[in-house]
């Protein structure tokens, strides 16, 4: 656990369980960093004097009920709002907006209909100025990496909505982001699909060591991605509980599913919600 | 659906909307054989069909029927054009920057109102009776409809969509060209076939205004010669003319705005 953080109540730490892969992140210095964050919409204050740190490569999830200010702070992080209080920093600098070193995968994916899946994960490319070539040649890589391959000139409509989500993960991924915020991006979709994006989302940490901050609904979901989990309780006071998520290496395992640290800790968060 | 029943489907409507059309045409034959009407009011289709033929093979009041039909197409294209690209134009920047809103806000309302019959006197001290009026009468009733339907295109951008884009390091130009734009498409495409509809209303009651040629001056001359045949005759053209250019901005909204109602 970080210094910064500040639990409610003490944290509950992985059990006898072989380390989190990324036990080593919290020493690096954080790439996102919140320091006594305040927000207030319209001067009603939604959180007061939050604070945390997530290091490089780590999956952070934020569980918490509907309306606690989950979708606030990834705003903040990806530079949509500004904290009214204290500082969020990425990467050492303060965030001032948005930019292409966070990336935003929306529940509903928002894509671009207009464009065919390749011109969507190209997009920052083509804002940046790439030629044609260049933003194919990333297109198709992303859309491999995502299992996307033999789609890219289909366009949004014509897909599912797990491949629809695949899109936006890759659009993110092409641009090479230092952070990665996910809203909820699963929620709208079936078990089976949802959990093999879940899965996915381990693999392309591993793969592109990116840090994600993920807020779900699901413990579950929490449980079996997430490196951390805080449970947002009382952000009014800034408070929130901390857990380790403790689960073997490698990550994107469906059999974590049913590992006993998996169901323990399931069992834990729901207990604590439950009251 | 499948594809066939899709075929199925489509093969229906287009069967049902070219036999309404002529039940309607049966009916008024009917209706004037019968002698129901005065063929002075009402003439059998057959009749006006004829001075239709007429009228390609000798012209009306000394200029052949082409001229007249182009002389109407001229006008309403070039107001039509030039109306259509300055609306949507302003439309878009009222719809970006609140400062271009605020000063075209009480011009553009205090326009719209008014039908733009009612400005024919004030055109005609302005600019005459000659080409001038009739085309920016038409062109000022396309560039208000035009600026109305861009500017709530702009509004259609979900704040998602614009998030994204920033997010993936567009700048506001590319925000416009790459999200706000092809997101005001729809209803620009939308607007275009309303706009084109009043343009050939506009159109025909400007050629009320003078002149010896356009659809508008053959349908009032005849008129006035109780030729009702030739009226009829007319106006079927600038029904069809009307019709064809409907359906070819359906056609082309269709193809450049695929994705409408397809998420
Ligand atoms: N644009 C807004 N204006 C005013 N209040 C808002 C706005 N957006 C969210 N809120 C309020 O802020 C609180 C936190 O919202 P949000 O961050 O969306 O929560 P969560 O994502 O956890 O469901 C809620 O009480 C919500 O009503
Ligand atoms: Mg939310």
């Amino acid at each position: 656990m970080t210094a910064a953080a500040r639990p409610s109540k003490p944290a509950v730490v992985g059990e006898a369980a072989p380390p989190s892969p990324k036990a080593g992140a919290e020493r690096a210095p954080p790439v996102l960093k919140f320091e006594q964050v305040g927000f207030s919409y319209d001067g009603r204050a939604i959180m007061r004097d939050v604070s945390f740190s997530v290091g490089p490569g780590e999956i952070l999830a934020l569980l918490g009920p509907s309306g606690c200010g989950k979708t606030t702070i990834l705003n903040m992080v990806a530079g949509f709002l500004r904290p009214t209080e204290g500082v969020a920093v990425v990467d050492g600098r303060e965030i001032v907006g948005p930019g292409p070193d966070r990336g935003v995968v929306f529940q509903a994916a928002a894509l671009f209909d207009w464009m065919t899946v390749a011109e969507n994960i190209a997009f920052s490319l083509r804002c940046a100025g790439a030629g044609k070539a260049r933003r194919r040649e990333v297109a198709e890589e992303m859309a491999a990496l995502v299992g996307l391959s033999g789609f890219e000139d289909a366009f949004p409509y014509q897909l599912s909505g797990g491949m629809r989500q695949r899109v936006g993960l890759a659009r993110v991924l092409a641009a090479g982001p230092k952070v990665m915020l996910m809203d909820e991006p699963f929620s709208a979709l079936d078990v089976q699909t949802r959990e093999t994006l879940q899965e996915e989302v381990l693999r392309i940490r591993d793969r592109t060591g990116c840090t994600i901050l993920f807020v779900t609904h699901s413990i579950d979901e929490a449980a079996f991605l997430g490196d951390r989990i805080f449970l947002l309780n009382d952000l009014q006071s800034g408070a929130y509980d901390v857990y380790d998520v403790a689960l073997p290496a490698p990550r994107p395992n469906p059999e974590n599913r049913l590992h006993p640290s998996f169901l323990r800790l399931r069992e834990t968060i729901y207990r604590r919600m439950r009251h | 659906m499948t594809r066939s029943e899709a075929r199925r489907a489509r093969l229906r409507y287009v069967l049902v909307a070219t036999l309404s059309p002529l039940a309607i045409l049966a009916l008024w034959a009917l209706v004037a054989w019968r002698g129901l009407a005065s063929p002075i009011i009402l003439p059998p289709p057959s009749a006006i069909w004829t001075s239709f033929l007429d009228m390609a093979a000798n012209g009306y009041s000394g200029v052949p029927l082409w001229t007249h039909v182009a002389a109407s197409l001229a006008r309403v294209s070039v107001a039509y054009v030039a109306g259509a690209a300055l609306g949507v134009a302003l439309g878009l920047l009222r719809g970006r920057s609140a400062l271009i809103d605020a000063v075209l806000l009480a011009p553009s309302e205090l326009l719209r109102p008014i039908p733009p019959l009612g400005l024919i006197p004030l055109f005609i001290l302005w600019f005459g009776v000659g080409e001038t009026s009739k085309v920016l009468l038409i062109f000022l009733s396309v560039l208000l409809i035009m600026m109305v339907n861009a500017q709530a295109g702009v509004r259609a951008a979900s704040l998602d969509s614009l998030r994204a884009a920033q997010s993936m390091g567009a700048n506001r130009w590319q925000v416009f060209r790459f999200v706000v734009l092809p997101s005001a498409l729809p209803q620009i495409m939308t607007g275009l076939r309303v706009a084109m509809g009043t343009a050939l209303t506009i159109l025909v009651a400007s050629e009320l205004l003078g002149g010896d040629r356009g659809l508008g001056f053959l349908i009032l001359d005849a008129s006035s010669f109780f030729r009702t045949t030739y009226v009829f005759a007319g106006v079927a053209l600038i029904g069809l003319i009307g019709l064809a250019t409907d359906r070819g901005l359906a056609w082309a909204g269709r193809r450049i705005v695929h994705w409408e109602g397809r998420r």
